[in-house]
This record gives structure tokens, C-alpha cells and sequence, in this order.
């Protein structure tokens, strides 16, 4: 194991300093760091391009520029060293400085989207395998290649034509006419007529009632001007919380278990009961306030399961803390509503919330609840779009993978020796159907320091991708060099993490050295 | 870098007054006036491309648009460029007064009162630092024989300062004056504006020295450089000049208020690094146009359909993207919702310019090849889309926004080149059938649309058209190297000055690619580049440009188009064809 990983890195080092030649040499040759003085009538243009020549230090070849360079950042392998250098860019910034600040202006923006793209790709998949040629798996098939092909520059811009300038002037007068209300509702109806499966019968009614109910709220939001003044209240938490309560309890544990369904409710009612308690807190929040809320809600949560005890505590310690998680985030999302007003009224919003570009609005002030409503009216649009052209592949795996173990022998034997469906699925199929996922993941982990070049560039997020673009526009190797050995570098890590992952997933697969 | 001319979307009363102070500044006299239509307070976010990233422009690495666009808004000086490229003086600042012609004498005086944003009157002493980094007064480099040492990194043209002797300091610290041992056309935009942006008593402290009066008599006694003989470095002036070279870059707010001190109309209040920068009112400030906004925050966006959507979306009061038909189209659109669009031209302009050699070398030849050259089909092409009204460019010295343009344009001989002449270019040729390499940019598709225009129609005419086009990362070196006959490409035409001139066109210069040579027109320039009368300047102009038409030398082609936009909350913005671009007149933008 050590002797592979050893030979693994040793591998990597040598890839790495191949590569970075390669892109040296590549950039470097790529353009002509002069052209903007070359047509230039300026008297002192020969000193202008003089200077250029010595900030980026033409005079050297590049073949031998790039072992300067590499000098430089050899020391960034001393840890602690602090004598880490990368070189400068144009402007005359150190990389280094430059690479940590458009690093966490990348993540910032990647990180939320390639979670979310994860697990609603993850659940889609599985749905759609259990649904195996049903409309509902040919709907989500065709919407995920309809996404996957779509061009993301063009998403994006449609995404701020409609999700933010059209949204943002019908909030000025939140009112939903009654047959737009009426052809929502009926859109939502039919998804989940499509979705629900089963007779006829049994579709007709449960797309009914989504019909009505769904009308009837938008209808409900326009009369009270809800988007304007959001919030869920107490008894929306109540109802919502019980339906989670069971859905989470079918799944994790099976309403057979009496207990952890009992475990669940009790979390629910704890939950609306903290409600009132927390609310003046909240007033107060930080950042770590809320982190630390929400472990403590884990705990009460697996805490009461714990306390409810019966033949299989796991299970109810289980549902109990999804429960009390979820529940909290519903209390969470409330006091985030209760703080959309004073967001949307503040001076700097002037009323239009959410964003086209950046990733936040300059100079505004205000609490917690206000800086983190800026940030997500920010994030929403890049987030979304990036969710939406990544779904693809993700769904389209797990349905496969999952696919696949379901024609599994030790399926069929766990069927033929009575265990429940839930079980089978949740328990044999599911478990073993996310092994090949892990090998994506890591490596799309890798890929989302790169940055998403063209959502940065639409969104006007500084981050990674801009930092390469510039570098290649002004053939400055160095930023480009910056990128690249970040992003080969996580590259390489995590597609090393994935094979040690793959191993200690599947006990089939085993690493000799 | 944005450039343009005054649009005719611009109306007749902003014309109005535009020329009332183009007068004034003519005349050298008036102080501007603010004729603010809006109410006084209120903000503003105005969108920029690129990222700021020092507090001082005046560096190689620091001259970029955005930079120096900050600083003009948060520095004054003895005068500023209007959007008719005249030069406007502001006498509540001070006063600059030539005191002599010959030799050419300039006092600059500060008015009192005037001060730096931590309460330090702007003096002599800030004058003098600007004059020394200016002019490389103490540089002894000898950049072929790699000696002596280059301490201020200027980015602009030192040849003017050059030419001064130490400047001589009044008594009162408010005044100094300059001597050229040789008239300097360009003495009135060299020094001393559009913004005073180093503080000399920061400079003195960064560098060791107690004060201001310090570092004056410091510079004092270090003596002229002298590149024949260099000296060992002078440790404390080279402490100095690193500092102003590199100590003011930043892309976030410094902890030390020293390095972004104001003496103009704002003054930075925050800056997020490579996403916005916000300035505020310079309470203090009085001496020059008052502004209206309490506020200015500049945010960066790259592209220009993000810019629109921005503006669409009150993220962005104030836009001026790279103008294409696509944008043009999407901001007419938002007309709709009283969003104002301003077209103009700018000051880059595309040329064919013709070798004085090979095939080319006879005038004959180069008059047939230029008799084929369809202008017209160009703008069409490749212009009218933007601007409809766009015409071929008349001049190769003057562009429409000077007033000298039309009498230069008239008078030039240009008149001769209007339409294509297939049957005149033949009759030249005589039955030749010259080979001519065309070169040109071919990664810039109006550069090839030029091209294939071109070649068609000298082909009718016997010409053999070869494509010569470079990809970006060549063509600019091939400029002048004699591999090609005839090029297309770009300058910029300064806008405001007149030393560019010689450059491109004087015999043997730096920027004469083509080796263009008239005695004549030489003799011209060397006049030109000491005659300090502005007047007297465009006359010689207008016979410089005759003489470049007259010796058949190629063709300018049309000029680039620039646009801005507003929202309907903002007033007083207005199309600017230079660099600076909408930024010209902040102190009139005003909320409605």
C-alpha cells in the first residue's frame, strides 16, 4: 500500500514537471507580449517596451525562463517556508497573492453548485433506474441532455434575462395573475402525475390535489404579497416537519419501526417549540452561532433516538437526526424570509435582489441575516446554471451504475429471502451503486479548482479562470503557470484519492504495490 | 482603452456649452463652471473593465485606463481635457502662465487653500516631484551599453521635460517655474495636470527624508543625469523611485490613508479587491468643478453583454462597452425603459499604408493602388452596422472632432480618393501588373474584411493581390521589416498634442514604418514641435497633411466606433472620444 502510493507520487511529481514545461513553453510562445506598444506612435515606445521586456524578462529564452520559474516555486514546497514564489503578474501582484484571493472567489461560486449538481444528480439517477423506461425516466433523460448540450454562456444569459431582471420587475409588484397561478399549478400537477407512478387513477388524484394545492398557494402569495414579505411561521414548520418526519423515516428506517417515526415526531415538536426559543438569538447570529446551532440540533435529534431506544436504536437515532436537521434548516429559512424586507429595502438593493454579476453588492451594511441574503442573491444565478449543465452526467451514471446492481445476483437473493423493497433498495442497491460514483466525484473535485472559465466570465467573477484567460491574453506564463499547478495538483491528489477511495469502498479491488 | 468623438446623439445644448467652454479654454482664461441639471447628492455605479490596481498611474505597469481614470477623479490640476479635446484650464486650482517664448518660460502657481485630503496644502514641492519623476531629469541609463540607472519608471513621453533645466521654486513654496532651453509644443498638457497624484511630504516620509522642504532640497543638489557618464545609483533617490514605482500598487484598501491621499473632488473610501472601488466626496475640496454625487462606486466587468445586462438589471448606472452591433442593438433595446445610448467615434482609426519601396517605390504605382482602394465599401461593411452614419476618415493628421478637421480634410487632397477609379489606376499602371503583399492582422476580422475588399477591387485594376496576413502574436513585429509592401492596421490619433506627429511621420523615426521621407514635410514637423501657439500648430498640421496625401503615402479607412449608456436615474453624462471616456465630466453627473 505505502510502496504504492510512494510510486504513485513519485509518478505524479514527474507528470507534473513534464507538464509544466509544456505549459510554460506553450504560453510563452503562445503571443506576442509586446503587441500593444508594437503600433504605437509614442515617443518612448522602445522604453515602454524595454520596461514590458524586463518585467516579464523576455531577454531569457523561455526554455530557461521556466526553470527560473521553477526555482521559485520549488521553495513553495518548503512548508512554512514563507519564501513560496511564483512570480508576478502585469501588474505587478505576486501569483501567489493573486492565486489565494481567485481561489476562494472560485470556490465560493463552484462549491454550493457542485454539491447540490451531486446530490440531486445522485437522487435522479436512482429514481430513474427504480422507474426504468417510464415517462418520468424519459423526461428527466431528455431534460438532462437538454441541459448537458445546451451551451452554458447562453443558459447563463437567459438565466439573467429571466432568473434576475425578470424576477426582479415582477417583484416590484408581486402579483400573479389567476391563469398564470392556474397554468403553474397545472405544470406542477402534470410533473407529478408523470412522477408519481402506479394506476391511473392514483396519478389523476395525486396531480388533482398538487393542482389545487399549488394554485391555491400562488393565489395565496399574491393576495398577501408573499414575495415581497416572505416567511413560513410556526405552522407551516409544524405541517412540513411532519411530512418530513415520515418521508425521512421511510426511508431511513421504514414506518414499520414504530419507534423511529415516534423518535422523528418528537424531534418535530421539538423543533416548533424551538422555534419561539431561538428567534431572539437568531437576532444575534454569527456564522459560527449557526454552525454550532446546527450540530446542536443533530445531537438533540440523534440524542432523542438515542432516548427512544428499541430493537434497532441505529435506525431511529438516524431518522430522528435527519429529522431534527432538516426541521432546522426550515427554522433557518424562515429567519432568512423574516430578513428578505430589510434586504430588499436596503439602499444599496434599491429593490432589484437579485444579481447579474459579482458576488456581492458593494459597500452594503447590515446583519448577518442581510450579508448572507447578498451573498445568496449572488450566488443563485451561477449556482443554478452550473447545476443545471453538470446534472447530466451525474444522472446518467448513478442510473446506470444503479441499473446494473439491481440485475445483481445478491439482489435477487435479498429479495428471494423476504427482506422489503425499501431495504433491498436502500440498504443492497444503493450502498453498492455509489462505488463508481466516487471516482467521478473526486475527479470532478479536481476539476472545480479549474473554475468554470465561462460562468466566471458571464457572472464577472474574478477567480481562477480569470486569472488564466488574463495570463494567456497578455502571454504573462506566470498566472497561467499559478492555475496550472493548482489545478494539477488537486487533479492528481484527488484521482489518487479515488483509487485508495475505490479500494476501501469494494472489497473486490485490491491495491498491490 | 476607449476612444470615440462627439456624437450627433449629443444634444444641440450640450454642444452649446460644450463650446462655450472649448472657448474659454482656448483662450486660456475661464474657470469651468458646473451646469448640473440634477440634484446635488446621490449615487452612482459606473462599470469599468479592467481591475485598479495602483494608486499611481503614472508608472509602465500602472498606466492602464482604470487607474488613471481614479486618479483624475480624485486628483486635480492645472487643467482637463474636454469631450472636444480642447484643454480647459481650472484657475481655481492655479494658474499656469507662459511667461516667456523665448526662451519658453512656464510659472506654475497653486492657488492657496488648495490641499492635500489629510490637510497638507498641495505645494511647489508636489509640483517638483512630478516634474522629476516626468522628466528623468537624474536617469543616467544607457539602455544599449547596459549602465547607469533608470529611477523613475514613467509611462508617459519624457522628450518635453527633457528639455528643462531644475525648475526654479518661489520663495512663497507656491510657485515654480520651468525653462526649456528649446520651445516645447506640448508644454501646456506635460506637468501639472489633469491631477497632481503624489504627494511630495508622502514621498519625503517613505523615503527617509523629514518633509517636503527635505526632499526639495534634496533634488536640489543631486545633479542632472548624465548617460555618457553614469554614477553608482543614488541610494535615497533610488529608494524614492521604487517607491513611487511600486509602493502605491494595491488592489485593496491600505492600511496607511498617506498612500491614497486626494486633492481633487473624491477620495477612495474602499476598495474590494478585483470586484468595485468606491469614492467618496472630498469634503475640503473647492478649487475646481463641483461635484454632484456623494458617491461613485466603479464595478469591473469584462464582458460587454454582462455590462448591458447589468445596466438592464440597476446594478450599473454608467456603461461604456466595446462597442459591436450586437451591443449596440441590445442597448438600443433598453431605450425603452429610458436608458440613454451615446455613440461617437473614437480616436483609433484603421489605415492602409504603402511602402516607399519595391513595387510600391514609384508614386505612380502607389497613386493606381490607392485609386483601387474602395473606402466606401469599407465603412459599409464593417462600420455601418455600428453607426450608420459613419463615413470614410478624410485625414491622416486630424480626426472629425477637431475643429481643424474639415479645412485639413478639404484642402488635403483626399478628395481624389473618394470612389474607386479602376479606369484611372489602369491608365497609371500603364499595363504593369505589380505584385503587392499585403500584410495585416488575421486573427481581427475587420482587418480581413479590409483586406478581401481591397484585393478585389485592385485585382480589377492589374494589381497582384498576395495575402500577407500575420497571425496577433506576429503581425506587430513584422511592422517596418520590409517583408511586405503594404499594411493595414491601427494608430491612435493622441487627440490632444502634437509630438506624435514626427513619430510616425518624420524621415528615419521610430514609428515610420513605411520610410516615408519629404524634406519638406520634415523641415514642417521640426517647426511644429516648437511652435507652442495652438492656432498656429493646426496650420502646420493642415500643410503636413497635404504633404503626406500629396506624396500618394496610403490611406486612413474609418475610424472605431465607442458607445456609452445610462440609466434613467443619472444625468449629465456625455460621450467622450480619449481614454478617459465618460469619466471626463464626473463632477456633472448628478442623480435625477
Amino acid at each position: 500500500m505505502v510502496t504504492y502510493i510512494v510510486r504513485r507520487l513519485i509518478t505524479a511529481a514527474l507528470i507534473l514537471l513534464g507538464a509544466s514545461f509544456l505549459v510554460y513553453l506553450l504560453t510563452a510562445s503562445s503571443g506576442d507580449p509586446l503587441e500593444e506598444f508594437r503600433a504605437s506612435s509614442a515617443a518612448n515606445k522602445q522604453q515602454l517596451m524595454d520596461a514590458r521586456s524586463e518585467l516579464l524578462d523576455l531577454d531569457t529564452p523561455a526554455p530557461l525562463r521556466y526553470f527560473k520559474w521553477l526555482g521559485g516555486a520549488a521553495k513553495c514546497l518548503v512548508p512554512f517556508g514563507g519564501s513560496c514564489d511564483l512570480g508576478k503578474n502585469i501588474a505587478g501582484q505576486p501569483i501567489t497573492e493573486a492565486l489565494g484571493f481567485a481561489l476562494v472567489q472560485t470556490l465560493t461560486l463552484v462549491t454550493g453548485a457542485t454539491v447540490l449538481a451531486i446530490l440531486i444528480g445522485i437522487a435522479l439517477g436512482i429514481i430513474t433506474a427504480l422507474r426504468q423506461y417510464s415517462a418520468l425516466d424519459y423526461g428527466v433523460t431528455f431534460m438532462a441532455f437538454l441541459f448537458f448540450s445546451l451551451p452554458i454562456f447562453w443558459v447563463a444569459v437567459l438565466l439573467k434575462e429571466y432568473g434576475a431582471i425578470g424576477f426582479n420587475d415582477f417583484l416590484r409588484n408581486p402579483e400573479i395573475p389567476l391563469p398564470v397561478a392556474l397554468v403553474i399549478g397545472a405544470v406542477a400537477g402534470v410533473i407529478v402525475a408523470v412522477a408519481v407512478g402506479g394506476v391511473a387513477r392514483r396519478r389523476l388524484v395525486s396531480g388533482g390535489i398538487v393542482f389545487l394545492a399549488a394554485s391555491l398557494i400562488l393565489i395565496y402569495f399574491s393576495v398577501v404579497q408573499w414575495f415581497r414579505n416572505p416567511g413560513l411561521g410556526p405552522v407551516v414548520i409544524a405541517i412540513a416537519g411532519v411530512g418530513i418526519a415520515f418521508a425521512v423515516t421511510v426511508l431511513v428506517a421504514g414506518l414499520k419501526n414504530k419507534r423511529a417515526l415516534q423518535s422523528s415526531l418528537i424531534v418535530v415538536v421539538l423543533g416548533v417549540v424551538a422555534y419561539f426559543a431561538v428567534q431572539p438569538l437568531l437576532n444575534e447570529a454569527t456564522a459560527l452561532m449557526i454552525v454550532l446551532l446546527g450540530i446542536a440540533t443533530i445531537g438533540v435529534g440523534v440524542g432523542t433516538g438515542y432516548l427512544m431506544g428499541g430493537y434497532d436504536r441505529g435506525q431511529s437515532m438516524r431518522a430522528a437526526g435527519i429529522t431534527a436537521f432538516l426541521v432546522g434548516g426550515l427554522i433557518l429559512m424562515d429567519r432568512f424570509m423574516q430578513a428578505w424586507p430589510s434586504y430588499f429595502n436596503n439602499s444599496r438593493v434599491r429593490g432589484r435582489p437579485i444579481a447579474t454579476i459579482g458576488a456581492g453588492t458593494p459597500n452594503i451594511q447590515g446583519d448577518f441575516w442581510v450579508l448572507s441574503l447578498d451573498t445568496f442573491t449572488h450566488l443563485i444565478l451561477p449556482t443554478m446554471a452550473l447545476i443545471l449543465v453538470s446534472l447530466a452526467s451525474y444522472t446518467r451514471f448513478t442510473r446506470s451504475s444503479m441499473l446494473e446492481i439491481m440485475n445483481m445476483d445478491y439482489i435477487r437473493t435479498a429479495r428471494a429471502k423476504g427482506l422489503s423493497e425499501r431495504s433491498v433498495v436502500m440498504g443492497h442497491a444503493f450502498r453498492n451503486a455509489l462505488i463508481p460514483i466516487a471516482t467521478i466525484v473526486a475527479f470532478d473535485i479536481g476539476a472545480l479548482i479549474g473554475g468554470a472559465v465561462i460562468t466566471e466570465t458571464v457572472f464577472s467573477v474574478r477567480g481562477m479562470g480569470f486569472l488564466f484567460l488574463d495570463g494567456i491574453m497578455h502571454t504573462d506564463p506566470n498566472p497561467v503557470m499559478g492555475v496550472f499547478v493548482c489545478v494539477a495538483v488537486t487533479a492528481m491528489v484527488f484521482n489518487l484519492i479515488a483509487d485508495l477511495a475505490y479500494s476501501a469502498l469494494d472489497p473486490r479491488v485490491r491495491i498491490k504495490a | 482603452m476607449r476612444f470615440g468623438r462627439i456624437s450627433k446623439a449629443v444634444g444641440v445644448a450640450a454642444a452649446a456649452a460644450l463650446a462655450l467652454s472649448a472657448c474659454a479654454g482656448n483662450s486660456g482664461g475661464t474657470t469651468p463652471s458646473s451646469a448640473t441639471a440634477g440634484k446635488q447628492g446621490g449615487s452612482a455605479t459606473v462599470v469599468e473593465v479592467n481591475a485598479f490596481n495602483t494608486f499611481n498611474p503614472n508608472t509602465a505597469d500602472g498606466n492602464t485606463d482604470i487607474n488613471s481614470k481614479i486618479s483624475y477623479a480624485t486628483h486635480s490640476g492645472f487643467y482637463y481635457i474636454d469631450n472636444q479635446l480642447n484643454v480647459v484650464r481650472n484657475e481655481k486650482f492655479g494658474k499656469m502662465e507662459k511667461t516667456s517664448d523665448d526662451p519658453l518660460t512656464v510659472k506654475y502657481t497653486v492657488n492657496e487653500g488648495v490641499k492635500w485630503s489629510d490637510g497638507t496644502p498641495v505645494t511647489a514641492a508636489d509640483l517638483l516631484l512630478q516634474w522629476a519623476a516626468f522628466s528623468g531629469y537624474y536617469d543616467d541609463a544607457d539602455s544599449e551599453a547596459k549602465t547607469g540607472t533608470q529611477y523613475f519608471s514613467y509611462a508617459g513621453d519624457p522628450t518635453g521635460l527633457k528639455l528643462t533645466d531644475f525648475p526654479e521654486l518661489g520663495d512663497d513654496n507656491r510657485t515654480m517655474t520651468i525653462k526649456y532651453t528649446k520651445p516645447f509644443a506640448d508644454w501646456e498638457t506635460i506637468l501639472g495636470g489633469p491631477g497632481i497624484d503624489i504627494a511630495a511630504h508622502v514621498m519625503a516620509k517613505k523615503a527617509g527624508l523629514t518633509d517636503a522642504k527635505a526632499l526639495v532640497d534634496y533634488l536640489k543638489e543631486k545633479p542632472k543625469g548624465d548617460a555618457k557618464a553614469p554614477k553608482p545609483a543614488d541610494e535615497k533617490l533610488k529608494a524614492m523611485a521604487d517607491f513611487w514605482n511600486t509602493g502605491f500598487d494595491t488592489k485593496t484598501l491600505p492600511s496607511d490613508p498617506s498612500l491614497y491621499l486626494s486633492n481633487g473632488p473624491y477620495i477612495v473610501k474602499s476598495v474590494t479587491q478585483d470586484q468595485s472601488l468606491t469614492m467618496v466626496r472630498n469634503k475640503d475640496y473647492n478649487w475646481g468643478p463641483e461635484a454632484s454625487l456623494d458617491e461613485i462606486t466603479v464595478r469591473y466587468i469584462g464582458s460587454a453583454p454582462a455590462q448591458v445586462q447589468a445596466l438592464k438589471n440597476g446594478e450599473a448606472d454608467i456603461i461604456a462597452p466595446q462597442a459591436s452591433a450586437d451591443t449596440i442593438e441590445q442597448l438600443k433595446a433598453l431605450e425603452s425603459q429610458g436608458v440613454t445610448v451615446e455613440q461617437g467615434n473614437q480616436l483609433s482609426y484603421d489605415h492602409i499604408d504603402l511602402n516607399y519601396s519595391g513595387p510600391l517605390a514609384e508614386k505612380s504605382v502607389r497613386e493606381a493602388f490607392m485609386k483601387t482602394v474602395p473606402r466606401k465599401d469599407i465603412v459599409d461593411k464593417i462600420v455601418k452596422k455600428l453607426d450608420p452614419e459613419a463615413k470614410p476618415l478624410d485625414s491622416q493628421l486630424f480626426v472629425p472632432a477637431q475643429a481643424a478637421y474639415e479645412e485639413s480634410a478639404k484642402n488635403n487632397g483626399s478628395s481624389a480618393y473618394q470612389d474607386v477609379d479602376i479606369d484611372g489606376a489602369k491608365a497609371l499602371l500603364a499595363g504593369k501588373t505589380p505584385e503587392i503583399r499585403i500584410m495585416y492582422n488575421k486573427d481581427n476580422p475587420n482587418r480581413v474584411d479590409a483586406f478581401s475588399l481591397i484585393r478585389e477591387s485592385a485585382t480589377k485594376a492589374g494589381f497582384k493581390i498576395v495575402d500577407g496576413g500575420l497571425g496577433a502574436s506576429d503581425w506587430g513585429k513584422a511592422l517596418g521589416d520590409g517583408s511586405y509592401d503594404a499594411t493595414i492596421f491601427g494608430w491612435i490619433n493622441p487627440g490632444v498634442g502634437v509630438s506624435g506627429v514626427p513619430q510616425i511621420f518624420r524621415t528615419g523615426n521610430g514609428s515610420n514604418f513605411n520610410q516615408f521621407s519629404d524634406p519638406e514635410a520634415d523641415k514642417l514637423m521640426d517647426e511644429l514641435i516648437v511652435t507652442t501657439d495652438r492656432s498656429k500648430q493646426d496650420e502646420l498640421i493642415t500643410q503636413i497633411d497635404k504633404k503626406i496625401w500629396d506624396s500618394a503615402y496610403g490611406l486612413p479607412l474609418f475610424q472605431s466606433v465607442g458607445v456609452d449608456a445610462y440609466s434613467d436615474r443619472i444625468t449629465g453624462v456625455k460621450f467622450m472620444p480619449n481614454q478617459t471616456g465618460v469619466w471626463w465630466n464626473f463632477w456633472e453627473w448628478a442623480e435625477k
